[in-house]
């Protein structure tokens, strides 16, 4: 028996890295783009395609998924291999990870601005791109397992550890948050509504931060951190402790999405009070991981890769002390809905994944092209002016949120609104706007500075596809008669087939039993809401498809100054037959739960097809395309049958009246719109939109407000 | 190799020793299995201790042999422990392995002492899924009873709140049977035994929450104390692991064996080869260089002996051996090889069987019983007392709440801060004093080293530093003649310092007839009608002798001419002085020692006239005296270094070896004080009878909260949220007001 | 609010599955050694070549 000679497979961490470069750029000029269009609403260009409601989810899929995600795979693939002893157990499927993971991405980017999208934060892929992503992840997943079964070195250190939380959680997450029944080819339906669907998905959607944005960069710390200083980790048993505790914490913290909602009261607490728990595991890593760096700070004065972990570990103590802050009630009154959560992911993002990003590129490419960086002088500029990039992002930010959500809640001392009209917030945050956007183009500029770097060391060098490397194979000297006949049987199967049998069957049984089980749990606790009607129901998918939701909440809170603003505030029970919750979670503009019956239909026709006709100075774009496409009448059968599935109680043969009932409304709305001089086709998707507008809120008799 | 250089700043080993060592003895199967952890026909893996390595490059050439031996697989390094593990190929060998490691200057620690076993981390290894289930269960409990807390109603919960409580069932299960199984075990073995101690009031806790919570969930929907009761086993296990400090690279448990070699060099048929040691037979001509130990008893055959038995029997200055006298087993030779001949076998050598009486033969006994268990006595009968008494009053009242309030007393009487006090504030203090050198077995001895009364010394090697002293000469030139005769003066004396003046001059030296020692002054001697005398002040120049802070002086006047002094530092330890006097103040001292008397005079000088000081101390005498004090009921602390002090530092309550590097040390010992920390001694001592300060201060604390929460128990008003903040509230600051005192403490005294 | 159930249930198997996980990892000893891995990730291996064989051993 001897030592073993193998290779390093370099090639796909520099497919991964090329990737992450590539999609980096195009997010955050998505980003960049729509930061402008919040004060410069022509850069929407007339199109659909480019409207901020459809490129939203452009971006946050593409700086997470495409840039992030690609990052995390090339960490990954470098510092498992590296730590296992190993070469990644099968070529093939890194390969067809990394082309299947890429097509997704270019899926996205075709389907998001066309529109096809499911509104669920993060998760706005349809279901064709949602089956994509199951089998891709779990072919890295599979490669990932084998790698680690197949390894040389006994010892798992912690960095892997956090990679296989983050495979293990994801899957259950994507899996339970995706399940919905397709209506067409890209459109489907989310099998949960209303308040269980918000749950659902921020439950999905703050684990996807804890184990999509953390768990994956933590592991990548633990790794790049020590290698780049050159120390061992501050603590290991730390480490260790450390990353049991936030497993098993994490879970739990999602309901802080979900504050003064219409979510029960002790659920709310529920998540406040373990938000503020997840404070001490996530300090220990930020500890552990700065301490590391004890007796070397003056290396980080000159060394740029330093620089950038430094800034990324303190801006994770930052966001992981802030979160719990801000689920803390009396702070999330404030800041939902407003700015400040928008700030506070992007310390998160631009700070900790961001940064780490680069600092791990810079440490990564001259290595595997065994050369020097380029210019350690353009990599400090970029440390400067990334950072600088987010100062200008964040400071402005934190100014408009509070400004927003102080604006909103002020009263005159007679006790009206001191700003009944919603537009005056917007305009007032113009300028911080302008300033974030500054921001964004500094972190851009950083970021291009990098791929310039980057590009000419690549050039500079030689590429090494397969590092040479030697390690003896773990010997397992078994001992025969110590183990039972049980373990012995397992044994004899292969254990990739029971890993496989054991997740087909966790998605067989909760795609079947969880429908049909919330099916009969969905009665519906106040009598007179009542299911949509067919128009309304395409109207609701073309506000989804125009991503409406992005701009505007459907969730009034039960605070005077929202009542006072909207009306009643929002029951729980309005929401049963919302398949999906369309609750949004920024108020770009105002909340939309109560606007049926508040405008006439005049008002919405004229709105659409140039918001500044009735709100001057608005920064909404305008929707001319929905005056000329139409909605497909043929698909309505189809999209009451499923909804009944889900549980909504259409009559049986319901679906051959429907198209009956839809015409009747339509010409209704359009025979109003011509009687005040609208040029109105009842075919066409503004009558859709408008009966579902108008229809909003409209459950709970209550009196109208006198609002403009 | 290149690496090995860049890694660190200090890398490598100085390699000592420039002989070749001749391995051949690893080759007997028996001596294998000491070292070989698993073998079969094609592999093996071998485990060794190696406590040279030292940093990062050390860890990087030891994971890095198969560069040096293709047939070496992998080797795996554990730093904390110290010790490498060998996977390898059968076409090498042990032998060669150990060679090639010697080669580089990692030679293992290869010595007679038996495999240690693995006991220590498989019981590690049990806490750690106790405490992994545990927390698991108390997390998810305590989710799942948050709804309650937030006081989720029936009706919006839609059976939320019935499933959540019957989830909490399951979940506390485990934990009940399980992690916390200990408890319950040991609580029904004392109470077997008729002792009541700690673990009775927390089983009784245990049991009672978790039949209280069942009762309370399955009869009347309501939700339990299960959280409260998973917390207390999460915390309460923390608590024992935290004061599981074990120290990896130091074996408590080791004993004599470990100061034999494994092989020695045997002459057979004209040629030398190495057997094991345990293979001596009777006759076997056996080959013993400078500096190795003495096997087996045997008669000396060729060479000069110069045998140091400081380390068996205590005796200073080593004995000169004639051909065909005996030399015991034990005693190191100190001049030139030396060629004897075994008269018996290991087993039945002095050595061995200085080690076979009996104080060794027990496990030590804690004598006394903790303060925390002390109170968990009277903790458990006032509180039962006062559940019945409560309970039977409300029983006028309302039969109800009467059981309502006897399980919620006994719930929130809470030992808790008597069941972790102790772990934390003697597991904090155990590894402040392991920072400053000082290695206690485990916490328990730090409560012991409160009741100590008496504390017995040994000499040589534990007040004295053993080794070279440092020797300086202050006066007029020593001329040759001079020279001549101070070495032929002191040639006579058995005084430990004229050994040193001997070796520290050069040149020749007779033996003469005209000497005399006066003892606690100086010696005299008379060589061809020279007078030389040597010593104190006074006898030379009628002045007072002169210790100051460990050094000792000896003036020398030839034909009472004054011609000089020798200054001898660091004969006694440094700041012997200030140790002696803090501690007498506070104990009774006794300096045993299994040397002459010569030194009485100077140690009075440390230790004052109301000390005890004993010569001629053989080891057995040790013990017996020890043995003696503990009769009259004082309680002993043994600091001593040495075999010959093994088995009174067994006796001694507590027994502390000092040694100059932690790798070697007395067997037997409750504790290692590395020499580099004697000065602190007293600090030491000082901060165990603070910590137990601490400890009675926290149980006060932990009465106040037992009052508020009696207080609600009492009057039938202790809710589950009430219990399940009271526990972890009281938990915690228990844990962080130990914890802050002893650390304050001990930055205050410069321990930290 | 039934769906609390499903989440429920599904975060108690992912804790499950980390459970197994840890009793796993400690019984093959895992965590016996808690500090010579984060030595050991910051050496290279470099595979010896041919040259270091005629340079000797150190």
């Amino acid at each position: 028996m001897n030592v073993e000679k193998f290779s390093y497979d370099n090639n796909i961490v520099r497919l991964f890295i090329y990737a992450s470069l590539v999609f980096g750029f195009v997010g955050m000029l998505v980003g960049l783009i729509m930061a402008i269009q919040l004060y410069y609403p022509e850069l929407n260009l007339g199109i659909s395609y480019t409207t901020f409601g459809r490129i939203r989810p452009l971006h946050t899929n593409a700086v997470i998924f495409a840039f992030v995600g690609n990052i995390i795979f090339a960490g990954v693939y470098y510092s498992l291999q590296r730590l296992t002893k190993a070469r990644m157990y099968n070529d093939f499927l890194s390969k067809f990870h990394f082309w299947g993971w890429q097509t997704i991405i270019v899926a996205a980017a075709i389907t998001l601005p066309l529109g096809l999208t499911s509104s669920k934060e993060y998760a706005e892929l349809e279901w064709p791109i949602d089956i994509a992503i199951a089998i891709v992840w779990l072919v890295f997943g599979v490669n990932m397992i084998m790698t680690i079964i197949k390894r040389r070195e006994e010892h798992m250190y912690v960095a892997i550890w956090f990679y296989i939380a983050t495979f293990v959680t994801v899957t259950v997450l994507h899996v339970v948050n995706s399940i919905e029944i397709p209506l067409t080819l890209f459109k489907s339906y989310s099998v949960y509504a209303g308040v269980q669907d918000a749950l659902v998905q921020w439950w999905y959607g703050h684990n996807a931060v804890a184990f999509f944005l953390t768990t994956p960069y933590l592991g990548l710390m633990y790794y790049f951190l020590p290698k780049a200083a050159n120390r061992p980790v501050y603590s290991y048993r730390l480490s260790i402790l450390h990353f049991w505790a936030l497993i098993f914490l994490y879970i739990w913290a999602g309901p802080h999405h979900l504050l003064y909602s219409a979510l029960p009261d002790w659920a709310q607490s529920l998540g406040t009070v373990f938000s503020i728990m997840l404070i001490a595991p996530s300090w220990g890593g930020m500890l552990n991981g700065l301490l590391t760096l004890r007796g070397a700070w003056d290396r980080v004065r000159t060394d740029p890769i330093l620089k950038f972990m430094v800034v990324a570990v303190t801006a994770y103590g930052m966001a992981t002390f802030e979160g719990p802050m801000l689920s803390l009630r009396g702070v999330n009154a404030i800041a939902h809905f407003t700015d400040w959560i928008v700030a506070h992911v992007h310390i998160g993002a631009l700070g900790w994944n961001g940064f780490l990003s680069f600092g791990m590129l810079y440490w990564i490419v001259p290595r595997m092209w065994k050369t020097d960086l380029y210019s350690k002088k353009l990599a400090n500029l970029h440390f400067w002016i990334g950072t600088l990039g987010i100062v200008f992002y964040s400071v402005p930010m934190y100014w408009s949120g509070i400004a927003q959500a102080l604006m909103w809640k002020q009263f005159t001392p007679l006790g009206i609104l001191q700003y009944p009209n919603f537009l005056e917030t917007t305009l007032q945050i113009i300028p911080m706007h302008i300033m974030r956007s500054f921001g964004g183009l500094l972190y851009l500029t950083g970021f291009i500075m990098m791929i310039y770097n980057l590009a000419v060391t690549i050039k500079l060098g030689t590429f090494v596809r397969d590092e040479e490397a030697e390690a003896a194979p773990l010997i397992k000297v078994k001992d025969e008669f110590k183990r039972g006949l049980i373990h012995r049987w397992l044994e004899k199967r292969p254990i990739k087939f029971a890993l496989l049998s054991t997740v087909v069957i966790l998605i067989g049984g909760a795609v079947e039993f969880i429908p049909t089980y919330l099916v009969k749990s969905n009665i519906p606790t106040i009598a007179s809401v009542k299911p949509y009607s067919p128009l309304e129901l395409h109207g609701r998918d073309i506000y989804i498809r125009e991503g409406c939701n992005n701009c505007h909440s459907q969730l009034v809170r039960p605070f005077r100054s929202e009542t006072e603003r909207y009306g009643e505030y929002s029951k729980a029970g309005e929401y049963v037959y919302d398949h999906p919750f369309l609750w949004g979670s920024k108020r770009t503009g105002p909340d939309l739960h109560r606007i049926g019956g508040k405008y006439g239909n005049l008002w919405h026709f004229m709105h659409m097809e140039d918001p500044r006709t009735m709100s001057p100075g608005s920064i909404m774009p305008p929707y001319p395309w929905l005056y000329t496409e139409k909605y497909d009448r043929e698909l309505t059968p189809k999209m009451i049958s499923v909804m009944r599935t889900l549980g909504v109680p259409y009559e049986e043969g319901y679906e051959k009246f429907a198209n009956d009932d839809l015409e009747l409304q339509a010409k209704k709305i359009s025979d109003d719109l011509l009687q005040s001089g609208a040029d109105a086709d009842p075919e066409t998707d503004i009558i859709a939109l408008i009966a579902y507008l108008q229809r909003l809120g409209t459950d709970i008799k209550s009196k109208p407000l006198n609002g403009k | 190799m290149c690496t090995y250089y860049s890694i660190s700043d200090a890398p490598g080993i100085n390699k000592k020793d420039e002989n070749k060592r001749n391995y051949d003895f690893l080759d007997d199967p028996d001596i294998k299995t000491k070292f070989v952890d698993i073998s079969d026909d094609r592999i093996s893996k071998a485990i060794f201790s190696i406590p040279q390595m030292h940093c990062s490059s050390c860890i990087w050439i030891l994971e890095n042999l198969n560069r040096l031996d293709n047939d070496i697989l992998s080797s795996q390094v554990n730093f904390l422990q110290k010790s490498l593990s060998v996977t390898y190929n059968n076409k090498t060998s042990l032998k060669k392995i150990v060679t090639l490691l010697d080669s580089i200057g990692y030679e293992p620690l290869l010595n007679l002492e038996e495999k240690r076993d693995s006991k220590n981390s498989s019981e590690l290894r049990k806490l750690y899924y106790k405490i992994g289930i545990a927390g698991f269960c108390f997390g998810n409990i305590m989710m799942l009873s948050f709804p309650e807390y937030l006081s989720i109603s029936p009706q919006d919960s839609a059976g939320l709140d019935t499933l959540f409580n019957y989830l909490n069932i399951l979940l506390s299960i485990p934990v009940f049977f399980y992690s916390g199984s200990e408890y319950l075990i040991s609580a029904y073995k004392s109470l077997k035994n008729k002792i009541v101690n700690i673990d009775v009031p927390i089983a009784l806790g245990i049991i009672v929450l978790f039949l209280r919570s069942l009762v309370e969930i399955i009869f009347f929907s309501n939700a339990g104390y299960l959280d409260s009761m998973t917390g207390l086993v999460f915390f309460l296990l923390l608590g024992k692991l935290f004061q599981t400090k074990t120290y990896d690279a130091l074996n408590f448990e080791r004993n004599y064996k470990s100061y034999f070699p494994l092989g020695i060099t045997i002459r057979k048929n004209n040629s030398e080869t190495t057997i094991p040691v345990e293979k001596i037979e009777v006759g076997d001509r056996l080959i013993i260089r400078n500096g190795e130990l003495i096997p087996v008893d045997s008669v000396l055959i060729k060479g000069n002996g110069t045998i140091d038995y400081s380390f068996v029997t205590g005796e200073a200055l080593p004995v000169k051996k004639e051909q065909g006298e005996i030399i015991y087993a034990g005693g190191k030779q100190t001049g030139g090889a030396i060629e004897i001949e075994s008269i018996k076998e290991i087993s039945q050598s002095y050595l061995t069987r200085l080690w076979n009486n009996k104080i060794f033969s027990k496990q030590k006994e804690m004598n006394s019983i903790s303060l925390a268990n002390y109170i968990s006595k009277y903790f458990t009968f006032i509180v039962l007392g006062l559940a019945i008494v409560s309970s039977g009053i409300w029983m006028f009242y309302d039969t109800n709440t009467a059981m309502n309030v006897f399980t919620a007393i006994l719930i929130v009487a809470c030992p808790c801060a008597l069941a972790l006090s102790t772990p934390f504030t003697s597991g904090n203090a155990l590894r402040i004093m392991g920072r400053n050198n000082f290695y206690l077995r485990n916490v328990d001895l730090i409560e012991e080293l409160t009741k100590i009364t008496d504390i017995v010394f040994d000499k040589t090697g534990t007040l004295t530093i053993s080794g070279k002293a440092n020797i300086k000469y202050e006066g007029m030139e020593l001329t040759t003649k001079k020279k001549f005769l101070i070495k032929s003066a002191v040639r006579n004396s058995t005084h430990p310092l004229s050994k040193m003046i001997f070796d520290y001059l050069e040149g020749h030296y007779i033996i003469i007839e005209k000497f005399e020692e006066i003892a606690g002054e100086g010696i005299y001697a008379e060589i061809n009608r020279s007078t030389i005398k040597l010593g104190s002040l006074l006898l030379v120049n009628k002045e007072k002798f002169d210790i100051s802070g460990g050094n000792s002086v000896v003036h020398c006047s030839i034909n009472d001419e004054y011609i000089g002094k020798f200054i001898i530092n660091n004969f006694y330890r440094e700041n012997l002085t200030n140790l002696a006097k803090e501690l007498k103040s506070k104990y009774n001292i006794h300096v045993l020692s299994g040397d002459n008397k010569s030194e009485h005079e100077n140690l009075k000088r440390f230790f004052g006239n109301d000390s005890i000081y004993l010569f001629d101390q053989s080891p057995q005498d040790k013990l017996d005296y020890i043995a003696a004090l503990q009769n009259a009921d004082k309680k002993v602390l043994m600091m001593g270094d040495g075999l010959n002090d093994a088995g009174a530092l067994r006796q001694s309550d507590i027994g502390i070896s000092i040694s100059e590097d932690k790798s070697n040390f007395s067997p037997s010992c409750d504790g290692i004080l590395e020499a580099k920390s004697f000065d602190l001694f007293t600090k030491f001592l000082n901060f165990a009878i603070y910590s137990k300060k601490i400890i009675i201060a926290s149980f006060i604390i932990s009465f106040v909260y037992n009052f508020f929460g009696l207080y609600f128990a009492i009057s039938g008003n202790l809710t589950p949220i009430l219990a399940a903040i009271l526990m972890p509230i009281s938990s915690i600051s228990i844990v962080i007001f130990t914890t802050t005192g002893t650390n304050l403490y001990a930055k205050k005294r410069g321990l930290i | 609010m039934s769906v609390i159930i499903v989440l429920i249930g599904f975060s108690l198997l992912v804790a499950i599955i980390f459970l197994i996980l840890f009793i796993r990892a400690v019984k093959s000893g895992q965590f016996d050694d808690k500090y010579t891995p984060s030595i050991r990730i910051l050496f290279d291996d470099e595979p010896k070549k041919e040259k270091d064989k005629k340079h000797g051993s150190s």
